[in-house]
């Protein structure tokens, strides 16, 4: 590479996800603006957190780099692939080995056990049985459910229940994880511990967004983006003193 | 995603909704388990019947006239009398031919036996030959030109005693003649009656053709008048019976009394048992076909037992699969998941109908007193069908469960 390369092809290298002035439009019986053009990069061991009151176009953001919908227009980029590029098959895969989704309502399948629930994702992509146990085995273990992972998600606390999730999210050793919410449904005692797992995992590298509209939790964050009406408002920086109080 | 695991999780995901799963089979099981019971049936009675008439009369070549447009083997007969004694005689001196028997009716008024009358229309004149050893039941054969009968044993029960050898029954026929006639012989059948007699036979009373049967035309051929009857068995050598039969057939096309006596519109014909048999196979296979697609309607319900649970399945788990999906699961991965599932549905209870449905279809051929005869090619195609209908049904619900949008999925409640 010569030094005449592109300012903005070099910060696609290191960033894990790059949004180039998106748009994304819904009709409705009438057109909604969600996303209104919106540019966004997230560097490669970041931990954004996005806030924003309801209807903000948070969760748009959200689908979209989780490569579960496509822009109207502009360029979204994850892990090198542009989602509205590739075809069903190529984001599903991107979903399944780039992307690790933790949700509001856990979402984990009643009928799988903890460590099945865990190996999800290794099915689709299709890792061997055993090996999906033990990479699932080891991955609760880390967030603490080692002892946990033949129970059904009905015979775990809320807590537990998203300490799961996040095993799930991490198993296919994904790029970026994303997390929407992951507080809303515990209580702010174990919603705490589960934020302390996210620090954990940034602290060993892994590049975080975290949509949530309580100012607590996005202060776990290096920064937070704040959105309102389809449009970045601003992006907060917070120094390490911050963060850790 | 392999095979196997879409096996694994839509197993589990039966499993889940045991009842439900069970009484969606059951409906799959009622279908194929009814299609392999008539087939089975079906295919044992051809088998009954058929092995009846092949094994009995193998060696017959029958001779009779039929409409001349029947084209397909059919067993109309004309009963005018048109094969004349030379033809008789001809064709038994056909190669390979060990017996022709005439066979006709003589017109009667009743039969008495010691003090019991019964009245009786007609009675079966024919030839010795047509007494079978393995078919006397007791006693023995008529000589000709003799004033002996033999009965068969239906007609030795129609007395208010039974009749046996040896006992004297007086035999009045049209015209007020009156025979007596000795009881010689009792028989279960005969070589020269149909094959149809075996089995539907009623009660039969044979007298020699020597002296009581006198139908007699013009032999156009040597021109003297002489008895004629209207149908002959040509005995030959099981071995040798489709020669036979083309033989019979050209001498009765090319020289017989009987192509010149028959009636406008008809012709004399040859059949053989094997020709009886296909007609009645055909004519059974029909049946069966029919009945079996009745059952097959059966199978349609179960088929739509089948889609409905499997949509109401897809509903159920929406927000299932918009977490597959977002973990990484195609389009194509959650249509197999669905069609496995159906398709599981529909082979279990295909697996579990066959041996239901041979079960009922062995009842049902011990009820029916007849052997018991397998049918591979409708069992095969009852479990092979009951997949498909499985696959089949799944196919719609399966394609909206791929076509889930997982951002609306993850939304649902």
């Amino acid at each position: 590479m010569t030094a005449s390369s592109d300012a903005g092809a070099t910060a696609d290298h290191d960033d894990v996800v790059t949004l180039a002035d998106v748009r994304k439009t819904y009709d409705v019986g009438g057109t909604v603006e969600a996303l209104a053009g919106v540019s966004l990069s997230l560097p490669t061991g970041s931990y954004t957190a996005v806030m924003g009151p309801s209807g903000s176009g948070k969760s748009t953001l959200l689908n979209l780099i989780g490569a579960l919908d496509t822009p109207t227009a502009g360029r979204v980029v994850v892990a090198g692939e542009e989602v509205s590029a590739v075809n069903e098959r190529a984001r599903a895969a991107l979903r399944g080995t780039e992307v690790g989704f933790v949700f509001q309502t856990f979402n984990l399948l009643a009928r799988l056990t903890a460590v099945e629930n865990v190996g999800l994702p290794l099915i689709f992509a299709g890792v061997p049985r055993a090996e999906r146990r033990d990479r699932a085995r080891e991955l609760l273990a880390e967030v603490g459910l080692g002892d946990r992972t033949d129970h059904h998600p009905t015979e775990l606390s809320g807590g537990q229940r998203q300490r799961v999730a996040i095993a799930r999210a991490l198993v296919a050793d994904p790029a970026l994880v994303l997390a929407d919410e992951p507080t809303g449904n515990v209580d702010t005692e174990t919603g705490s511990r589960v934020l302390d797992v996210f620090d954990r995992l940034h602290a060993a590298g892994n590049t975080i967004l975290l949509v949530t509209h309580e100012r607590h939790v996005a202060e776990r964050a290096d920064r937070i983006v704040h959105v309102r009406d389809g449009e970045l408002e601003r992006i907060e920086t917070l120094d390490g003193g911050e963060r850790c109080d | 995603m392999r095979l196997i695991e879409s096996v694994r999780i839509a197993w589990r995901s039966i499993r889940s909704h045991r009842l439900r799963s069970a009484l969606t089979v059951l409906g799959l099981v009622i279908g194929i388990a009814s299609v392999v019971v008539f087939a089975t049936f079906g295919a044992s009675i051809e088998a009954e019947i058929v092995g009846d008439i092949e094994g009995s009369s193998a060696s017959n070549v029958y001779v009779f006239a039929t409409p001349a447009d029947d084209e397909d083997g059919g067993f109309d007969r004309v009963v005018q009398p048109a094969f004349t004694e030379r033809d008789v005689q001809a064709l038994a001196s056909l190669p390979g031919v060990t017996a022709a028997i005439p066979r006709g009716t003589v017109d009667a008024n009743s039969l008495t036996h010691g003090e019991d009358t019964v009245a009786r229309q007609r009675v079966t004149a024919t030839t010795p030959a047509t007494f079978d050893e393995d078919r006397i039941v007791a006693g023995r054969g008529f000589r000709s030109g003799s004033a002996e009968v033999v009965l068969n044993e239906r007609a030795a029960q129609t007395f208010a005693e039974n009749v046996t050898v040896g006992d004297q029954l007086t035999l009045s026929l049209s015209g007020n003649r009156t025979h007596d006639l000795q009881v010689v012989g009792i028989v279960n059948g005969t070589a020269g009656g149909l094959p149809v007699s075996d089995f539907a036979e009623g009660s039969r009373v044979y007298v020699p053709v020597d002296p009581f049967y006198r139908t007699v035309v013009e032999s156009p051929s040597v021109g003297v008048r002489q008895r004629a009857y209207p149908q002959v068995t040509v005995v030959t050598d099981p071995t040798g019976i489709e020669a036979t039969r083309t033989a019979v057939a050209t001498y009765l096309d090319e020289e017989s009394d009987a192509r010149l006596l028959v009636p406008a519109g008809t012709e004399p014909t040859a059949r053989t048992s094997g020709d009886f048999a296909a007609r009645i196979s055909s004519v059974i296979d029909r049946v069966t076909r029919f009945v079996t697609g009745v059952a097959v309607i059966g199978l349609v319900v179960g088929a739509i037992g089948i889609a409905n649970i499997m949509l109401v399945s897809v509903t159920e788990r929406t927000r299932e699969i918009g977490v597959m999906k977002a973990v990484g699961a195609r389009n194509r991965d959650v249509l197999v998941l669905f069609l496995v599932e159906s398709g599981l549905l529909g082979a279990v209870g295909a697996v579990l109908a066959l041996p239901v449905g041979l079960g009922v279809g062995y009842a049902a051929t011990r009820y029916a007193e007849v052997g018991f005869t397998l049918a591979p090619g409708w069992m095969a195609t009852a479990v092979g069908v009951g997949v498909a209908v499985g696959v089949l049904a799944g196919l719609y619900p399966a394609w909206r469960a791929a076509r889930v949008d997982p951002i609306d999925a993850l939304r649902y409640e």
